[in-house]
């Protein structure tokens, strides 16, 4: 099916490549770019899964504030709570608000303390839990102001969180990015030794052309498209593996993975799913990898032609 | 449409393999070059096909001295002279068809331009039965005909032969310089065929260019 495609493309005059098709060299060299397509879009695509994973937490995270009553010596925590609840709930851009439970307080506490702990009898800080309908909207600095008036309260924007989080998730989208433009480094110069290695195997073919009178353009012309054609097959066949390697990847997650692991995952990488827009983003590499080896490639036979002559 | 002038021509630092060749070729006319192994006659077709300089001399070619020129018109002139060699030199993987057509698709020409004239020119070398076969099935007088085919397809002004007969037998070699001098004789074309073949040249009236040791005489 790729060969029917690729069958398409535009040749130049003739029927007949002047290049040979089949050759040990370009069979190599369509390995070797298949391995860094699916190595570039593999690496696109975790950086895509994790940037976008990073948007939603930060945007789950946003739409949160933490209220926090410690206990103190001679309030009533419970009065405390509804008043902080209705303070917040008469704030603008407040969806709603809710008091933690005791129990769902001691589930919170439950990984330091153990199960089954009656905290009726000690005195441990509750929570609010806050919905901002409009986190822009939301006037947060009102909300302090008249927490205030509630001795043992504190407002938590979970700012400095998100601030760890879009930290993290920019180092490694910009590790991912490093990795990419490492494997461009890498597939550049692998073509330049393809081409050259390529150009000695059909050194017969360059002498001939030059003594039929092609120019060195003409010739780097031929070589080129025959690169091109390489570097689309690599990407193509590249990417569709980096896209079978996700869905693969998806499904084991789902299947394989107990289901506190798959939660843990999920929560760390979504659910897997590039969606349209990833999928759209990753078959970007393989124009991307065919035009670069074009280029490398032509870049590399004319340099070639001319320390020849 | 030749002219040498005191040329001299050594690789690198090594010795002098042509000294002081000075003749004149006229446009039409065909020459054998002829001289032991290692006489230079290699060199001499290599100067003419202007894919080496002199070391020193002068080389004059359509009226232009070939050593002022930039690459461009070095193309341009190598392009009005056609190359026959003693090995064949066609790609395997290309049909005989497609081989001899190749000097037409390197002027971008298109296939449907071409296609009658290299049928035709198959034809009368005797090909037009095996214009779809590779180079691989034909046997060295068939491969030595469509390597001349390819060489005289864009009508050059000037046909080198290094060796033409080098590889079929005497007979062979015999009818493949007739089909030279049916070249030189209908399209007028210079031709200078290099052979050590002495039999052969009897057989001819054609002036010899003789290299012996880098020097040349012409004996008409």
């Amino acid at each position: 099916m790729i060969r029917q495609a690729l069958s398409l493309l535009p040749r130049r005059g003739g029927a007949a490549p002047i290049v040979p098709e089949k050759s040990v060299a370009g069979r190599t060299l369509l390995l070797l770019i298949t391995i860094m397509a699916f190595l570039s879009a593999v690496t696109l695509g975790g950086v895509m899964l994790v940037q976008k994973s990073a948007i939603a937490w930060s945007a789950d995270v946003g739409r949160e504030l933490t209220i926090q009553i410690r206990p103190v010596e001679g309030e009533v925590m419970d009065s405390n709570l509804r008043t902080a609840v209705s303070l917040a709930q008469s704030t603008p851009g407040v969806a709603g608000a809710r008091a933690l439970t005791l129990e769902e307080s001691q589930a919170l506490l439950a990984p330091w303390l153990g199960a089954g702990l009656d905290l009726s009898a000690i005195a441990i800080p509750r929570l609010i839990v806050v919905q901002l309908a409009d986190p822009v909207e939301a006037d947060i600095e009102q909300l302090q102001r008249n927490l205030q008036a509630v001795r043992g309260a504190s407002l938590d924007t979970h700012a400095a969180w998100r601030q760890q989080l879009n930290t993290m998730a920019g180092t490694m989208v910009l590790s991912g990015l490093l990795v990419l433009s490492l494997i461009g480094v890498a597939t550049v110069l692998a073509i330049i030794f393809a081409t050259r290695g390529a150009m000695a195997s059909n050194r017969e073919i360059v002498d001939v052309l030059h003594f039929i009178g092609a120019s060195n353009r003409f010739i780097a012309g031929e070589f080129q498209g025959r690169f091109l054609s390489i570097g689309l097959q690599g990407g193509l066949l590249g990417t569709v593996l980096a896209i079978l390697f996700f869905a693969l990847i998806g499904a084991a997650a789902g299947s394989v993975l107990p289901t506190e692991a798959t939660a843990q995952v999920g929560v760390l990488f979504g659910q897997f799913l590039l969606g349209w827009d990833g999928i759209f983003g990753i078959a970007l590499v393989i124009p991307v990898i065919a035009a670069l080896t074009a280029i490398t490639s032509r870049v590399t036979v004319r340099r070639y032609l001319s320390e020849a002559s | 449409m030749i002219e040498f002038s005191d040329v001299g021509l050594r690789y690198g630092n090594g010795p002098e393999i042509l000294k002081d060749l000075t003749f004149a070729i006229e446009p039409g006319s065909f020459h054998f070059l002829t001289g032991p192994s290692g006489s230079g006659k290699t060199s001499l077709l290599r100067l003419l096909l202007l894919s080496l300089k002199p070391s020193r001399g002068r080389v004059t070619m359509f009226g232009e001295d070939v050593g002022n020129l930039d690459q461009d018109r070095l193309l341009q002139m190598r392009r009005h002279i056609g190359i026959v060699f003693q090995e064949f030199r066609l790609l395997d993987h290309l049909t005989t068809f497609e081989n001899v057509a190749l000097p037409l698709r390197v002027l971008g020409q298109p296939e449907s331009e071409y296609r009658p004239n290299v049928t035709e020119l198959l034809e009368w070398v005797g090909l037009g039965e095996r214009m779809h076969a590779l180079p691989t099935l034909l046997s060295g007088g068939e491969k030595q005909r469509a390597a001349i085919a390819r060489a005289v397809i864009a009508r050059p002004r000037i046909l080198l032969a290094d060796e033409p007969t080098g590889n079929v037998d005497p007979e062979l070699s015999s009818r493949l310089v007739h089909l030279f001098a049916e070249l030189n004789r209908t399209l007028g074309m210079t031709i200078i065929l290099a052979t050590h073949e002495l039999p052969l040249l009897d057989r001819f009236p054609y002036p010899r260019m003789v290299l012996n040791k880098g020097e040349l005489t012409i004996h008409d």
